[in-house]
């Protein structure tokens, strides 16, 4: 059936491809330069009709970083590298309203009326009342009977966070009028990794008037899920049994989907002041495709009960089932048309969509470009998009058979078994008597055996083959509308924010008919971004001139500070700006300690959880963190720096148990799964640098005056699991402080021929004594000292010497109320593992660096420096118990112009 | 389905036909004004990519054509 529906466009295809010529509308040649973004993707609150919801809806923080450069004349490398992490509350399943599926979280306060505080899903099984068509039936609290109540609603789950990180590049070669382009690149998070690669063709014709594109790709991407443990028990998965993999406590489903894409397009210039553009993409997928998140909901109807008009309806999630077939096409038109009146730029677009699921969709868009004063640019942008349901696609299913039915002979007897051994093989009967007999007719004594009835699950067979209700494959629509404001601040560097609102309704789908309103939610996406074009950059260097930028390259020649000292280097001319991106990442892992020995987990046990009476049970196996930092310097006057330091972070860690812990209670959460992770922005550094003296040329000194801005969040919060809501995660994995703080530093620095050298002291005072999570980090005392020496004209090495200091957390986490096994209970937050203890954090720290960087004084690249540094623990000594560490490295990227 | 055949093959062959015509002739000297920032056929690029990531994780038909990559969006 599929396959003649879709057989014009197939034909289509296949000729569009036989064409000459080759393309990808992304990859036109482009010039050097580097980009950075952070966005942040925030929904709206799922309605859930009865049930207040205030459980945190989906939250995501992205980071993207991309690099383009020209290696040789004709060669272009580009790299990107993007990292989501995300949170929150999203529909499992949707569920008649009448089934009750959300219970609301309530915390009460002494005096005051209990407040909702969230909401928790219960796929668990329960029984519903249908009418003899199988439509719900409601009753009040008193079993009154209220009619006919056909509403169903989202059942919502909250995950913890997740991150997901991706790394791709490009290669292409370029032609005066033809360019081919290889590429490839890997997607990885917990449960589901992707990798793939690409080849793209262009070609221009016709004096460059036309292009042809061509592009291939391939993508293998492997799920491996953990099923949510509160669900499993609850959900079936018969249909995925070969799939899943028990380990443990935990069950993992696996799947394998490939994808097969392919697109051709042309465009072309109309006249002076328009161009069109078209382009055709067919994609094959196969494999598996379901969201192993997702179960569509199955009221089962025992034909055989007694009722006729009140039938009793057991109400069960199953997962869901998607085929393992789909084609896609999409032909997407654009006309791009100049407005002299305005100086402004009108694009509109048109995609057309279809595949094989049943489902088509259109999507218009407009922008209007309008540039303001010259180096402004406002861009607001209009978008709609429509789509119809899968074929597959029911918000539940009803099915005509008992779940759970009890098993019956040939002759219409009910089978039982024994009650200790139900899979022996052995079946047993009661004859007219009601006695015991065995399948030979042999009476069996009742005293020896106790039997139970024999249970057959439902049949799958009477269930359609394919079945979500995951709203994305329902019939919607979705507006949306932004603007994009961009600013050029010098040549070559340009900044971006953007906003956009996105509304999903049912009711807005293309000619109605869409899904019910239940199913509506919103979002909002915020980004900003920094765009360095290297090109623009050396465009405005003259070859041999040393009064401008090139003598502030000397001052970098021989004088670059080691990767992890920060504020080492100031620019010395006014009007100057420096962009810079600065990465770091550490380890700890390995032993534990306590103070600066090996600490026993016996003695972590009796003493690592200092308040808890039953002793530690848990402690980290590693941690991992990573800061990416965006430096933006600019110098007002000859002896005054600005700088502005925003930071992502992202941390992951696991937990083991400690031998000798006690065997964990029933329901107690107890890690060693895949571990948690938390990402997003980090604390924003604001600095001042005030030039003390410079002594000649060799000698200089230098004061910075920091702020740092509580921009971090500290209230990160791990999922509901094992029926129990849990509190923060600890404070290590918290993304920032929750407090100003102060950063004053003094910088020594000093050169002389191939030899530079400096020395730093450093600290960060609290100015808070506790943040809104009711804690505060210790302060920091740093102190450093480094030599590096010149090794030719463009490279140095360096060595230096760090100690380091921490005081413990002081204060600790608010308590959190929560519903563990259906009971409120005060505070949820954890506390059964060494870092959940304030006492358990800071140190003493001595560290040995080693460093290399790098001046590029010439070629297109001149101006950008780069360094890096591995920092290697040399001796530790902790407070309370906590892991060793294992070393940390830092890297570097500067631009001066 | 000649429903499917209009959607498709219309625009397809307006833009062949443009082509094949040839029915433009813009000197390179005269396509300033196709030069232009506001002109360009993609222009915030990083903004681009995050949007039909977020569609993509939203919507059905989010055919990635040539690229590859993205993830889940399991959520």
């Amino acid at each position: 059936m599929a396959a003649t529906k879709i057989s014009p466009l197939q034909a289509l295809t296949v000729a569009a491809l036989a064409l000459p010529g080759l393309w990808a509308a992304d990859c036109q040649a482009e010039e050097d330069e580097i980009n950075f973004q952070y966005s942040r993707y925030q929904e709206s609150r799922r309605n859930l009709i009865k049930t207040p919801n205030h459980s945190t809806p989906i939250e995501v923080d992205s980071l993207f970083g991309s690099a383009k450069v020209t290696l040789a004349d004709r060669v272009k490398f580009a790299f990107n590298y993007s990292q989501d992490t995300w949170s929150g509350a999203t529909p499992i399943t949707v569920a008649p309203l009448v089934a009750g599926s959300n219970q609301s979280v309530v915390q009460t306060v002494k005096g005051s009326k209990p407040v909702v505080v969230g909401a928790s899903p219960i796929i668990a099984s329960r029984q519903i009342i249908l009418n003899k068509n199988l439509k719900p039936l409601a009753f009040n609290n008193k079993g009154k009977f209220l009619g006919k109540d056909l509403r169903v609603v989202n059942v919502l789950s909250t995950a913890s966070p997740e991150t997901r990180k991706q790394g791709d590049f490009k290669l292409g070669y370029e032609w005066d009028e033809a360019a081919l382009y290889a590429g490839g690149g890997i997607s990885v998070e917990n449960d589901y990794e992707s990798r793939f690669g690409n080849i793209n063709g262009r070609w221009d014709l016709n004096q460059k008037l036309t292009t042809l594109n061509l592009g291939l790709s391939y993508t293998n991407s492997d799920t491996s899920a953990i099923i949510d443990h509160d669900a499993s028990t609850y959900l079936t998965k018969t249909a995925f049994l070969k799939q899943i993999d028990n380990q443990g406590a935990y069950q993992i489903l696996t799947g394998n989907r490939q994808d097969w894409g392919s697109n051709f397009g042309i465009s072309q210039v109309l006249n002076k002041e328009a161009f069109v553009e078209a382009n055709v993409a067919y994609t094959r997928s196969t494999g598996y495709m379901e969201n192993p998140y997702k179960a569509t909901t199955v009221v089962f109807v025992d034909p055989e009960q007694p009722g006729i008009n009140r039938l009793i309806g057991d109400v069960k999630a199953l997962l869901e089932q998607r085929p393992d077939e789909r084609d896609q096409w999409a032909l997407t038109g654009s006309y791009h048309q100049y407005i002299g009146l305005f100086d402004a730029a009108l694009h509109f677009n048109y995609r057309y969509f279809q595949d094989t699921w049943g489902i088509s969709a259109h999507t218009f868009e407009a922008e209007w470009a309008q540039p303001i004063a010259t180096t402004w640019t406002l861009t607001p942008r209009i978008r709609y998009y429509s789509q119809d349901a899968a074929d597959f696609y029911t918000p539940y299913l009803t099915s005509k058979q008992a779940y759970e039915g009890i098993a019956k002979d040939a002759t219409g007897r009910e089978i039982l078994v024994d009650a200790d051994n139900p899979n022996n093989g052995k079946q047993y009967f009661r004859n007219d008597d009601f006695n015991l007999i065995d399948s030979s007719g042999n009476l069996v004594d009742e005293n020896t055996l106790s039997t139970i009835p024999k249970t057959v699950a439902f049949d799958p067979k009477k269930l359609p083959a394919n079945f979500s209700s995951d709203q994305r494959l329902s019939a919607f629509g979705a507006i949306s509308g932004g603007v994009n404001l961009k600013k050029q601040i010098t040549k070559g560097v340009s900044v971006e924010a953007g906003f956009e609102y996105y509304s999903h309704a049912g009711g807005l789908k293309l000619g109605g008919g869409g899904e019910g309103s239940y199913a509506d939610f919103g979002y909002y996406v915020a980004n900003a971004s920094l765009n360095v074009n290297l090109a623009s950059l050396n465009a405005g260097r003259k070859p041999g001139d040393h009064t401008g930028h090139s003598a502030h390259h000397h001052h970098h020649q021989g004088g670059a500070a080691p990767a992890g000292v920060m504020f080492a280097h100031m620019m010395n001319k006014a009007d100057d700006v420096m962009v810079g991106y600065r990465f770091m990442h550490s380890h700890t892992g390995g032993n534990m300690l306590n103070g600066d020995g090996i600490a026993s987990d016996a003695s972590i046990l009796a003493n690592g959880c200092a308040t808890r009476k039953a002793g530690c049970k848990m402690v980290p196996t590693y941690m991992d963190m990573s800061m990416h930092m965006l430096d933006i310097m600019y110098a007002p006057t000859d002896w005054l720096n600005l700088m502005l330091m925003p930071q992502f972070m992202d941390m992951q860690m696991n937990l083991r148990q400690l031998d000798g812990a006690p065997a964990p209670k029933l329901g107690e959460h107890i890690h060693a799964g895949t571990g948690h992770a938390t990402g997003g922005i980090g604390d924003t550094g604001m600095y001042a640098m005030i030039k003390l003296f410079d002594l000649s040329s060799i000698h200089h000194l230098h004061l910075t005056l920091g702020l740092s801005a509580p921009t971090g969040d500290v209230d990160i919060t791990l999922r509901r699991t094992h029926k129990a809501d849990e509190g923060f995660i600890h404070y290590g994995m918290q993304l920032g402080s929750g407090t100003w703080d102060l950063k004053p530093s003094l910088t020594y620095t000093g050169q002389l021929d191939d030899w530079s050298w400096g020395a730093q002291v450093s600290t960060t005072r609290r100015l808070e004594d506790k943040n809104a999570s009711g804690y505060a980090l210790g302060d920091i005392f740093e102190s450093t000292a480094w030599g590096s020496y010149r090794l030719n004209h463009w490279l140095s090495a360096s060595v230096r010497g760090l100690y380091s200091a921490q005081s413990a957390v002081s204060g600790k986490f608010n308590p959190t109320p929560g519903l563990v096994k259906g009971k409120l209970k005060k505070n949820v937050n954890p506390n059964n593992s060494s870092v959940d203890y304030a006492s358990n954090y800071g140190g003493r720290y001595w560290d040995m660096g080693f460093g290399l960087n790098a001046q590029i004084n010439n070629g297109d690249l001149a101006g950008n420096s780069f360094g890096v540094e591995w920092l290697q623990p040399v001796a530790t000594d902790v407070n309370g118990y906590q892991l060793d560490r294992g070393g940390a490295i830092s890297a570097t990227w500067a631009v001066a112009f | 389905m000649p429903k499917l055949r209009c959607y498709f093959l219309l625009p397809m062959l307006i833009a062949m036909s443009l082509v094949l015509s040839g029915c433009s002739s813009v000197a390179p000297w005269q396509r300033g004004t196709l030069a232009k920032p506001q002109m360009a056929a993609s222009r915030s690029e990083l903004a681009a990519t995050m949007r039909s990531h977020n569609y993509g994780s939203r919507e059905a038909a989010s055919s990635s054509g040539s690229s590859g990559g993205g993830g889940c969006g399991c959520y």
